[in-house]
């Protein structure tokens, strides 16, 4: 996984001009304007990293095959990356969904990607929790998808989730848990891929999940309890004003 | 409880969360439950803490990634309990 880290340090200035010219010029995507620009975002972000400089969770909302691309291009510049390399964040993503191809896997594979496949083994699984414990003890980054799928009805799924997230915050409690709610402003919800021209929402919001149980239930309490961190940023989203009209 | 007991028991706490409603039919102590009953990971977590909830014991993670089929619950449950 070191080889793996350096390697996508190296290419990062290829690989990440490239993903950000999908971004810009085919997708023609955007952050929304209104009261937070991209720059607002970043800023963040940067200032939560320095606050939060250890390992951490970004616990995002799922809803389209590239939310993990989309947030990385939102998050941070080319140069941010670069200048601070602890920025950039492992992904997850679904085996049977990027590894058919070689090219796809080579691209994973110097994206930072640790592939997880649902359904597998519990030492298939287990296996797979290894590597990004491995990632967290070196004070890296995993950007996860809390609910384990993509949700099918375009909403934060509060009654059918993964324990995955809590699994891991019982074995590095002091991961700092970042919430990310993300999603298109004209499209936005269940898709493979969002239709060129979208424009996105995101809120982050750093999140201490506390709870006095123990093991498997702790690991249920803390992922329920960032659940529904989702669902309370996924509900000012679609607030008062009427959702898609509520843009910052 | 003896061991037939715990199965019906078993069966009973994981038909809730098994997708494949045909497998249940067909239900015995060889069914996988993740590929059989296609109960997903996060589910079995349930179908453990239940297992500790209705047979008052503890499970450790270790024993709990080792269920693989109804038969490893009912004899690991069988275990505990004594």
């Amino acid at each position: 996984m070191n080889l793996q880290k350096a390697m996508s340090y190296c290419l990062l200035l290829i690989l990440d001009p490239v993903v950000r010219a999908l971004y810009y010029f085919h997708f023609r995507f955007s952050v929304n304007g209104g009261k937070t620009t991209l720059k607002d975002i970043r800023e963040k972000y940067a200032e939560i990293r320095k606050a939060h400089p250890g390992p951490m969770l970004i616990c995002t909302n799922h809803l389209t095959y590239i939310d993990s691309l989309i947030q990385a291009v939102i998050l941070s510049s080319t140069w941010g990356y670069i200048s601070h390399l602890s920025g950039l964040a492992w992904n997850l993503p679904e085996r049977k969904n990027f590894y058919h191809k070689f090219i796809y896997r080579l691209i994973c594979y110097l994206g930072r990607c640790i592939p997880v496949e649902r359904g597998a083994s519990p030492a298939d699984a287990r296996q797979v929790t290894n590597q990004m414990l491995y990632v967290l003890r070196k004070k890296g980054i995993i950007s996860i998808f809390p609910e384990g799928k993509r949700s099918r009805d375009g909403l934060v799924d509060d009654k059918d989730f993964s324990y995955g997230v809590g699994q891991l915050l019982n074995e590095i409690p002091d991961a700092s848990v970042l919430c990310v709610y993300m999603r298109g402003t004209k499209d936005g919800g269940f898709t493979h891929f969002p239709k060129k021209g979208e424009s996105y929402y995101m809120d982050l919001s750093v999140y201490k999940p506390v709870s006095d149980l123990k093991g498997l239930r702790r690991a249920r309490d803390i992922s329920t309890q960032i659940i529904s961190r989702l669902k309370e940023m996924e509900t000012n989203y679609f607030g008062s004003n009427g959702g898609l009209a509520k843009v910052h | 409880m003896n061991e037939s007991e715990v199965y019906e028991k078993v069966v009973g706490l994981i038909k809730p969360y098994a997708k494949n409603q045909d497998a249940l039919s067909s239900i015995s102590s060889e069914s996988n439950i993740l590929e059989d009953l296609e109960v997903n990971s996060a589910r079995l977590v349930d179908i453990v803490l239940a297992f500790e909830d209705d047979f008052d014991i503890e499970v450790e993670d270790d024993d709990a990634d080792a269920i693989i089929t109804i038969g490893d619950a009912v004899k690991l449950i069988c275990t505990k309990i004594g």
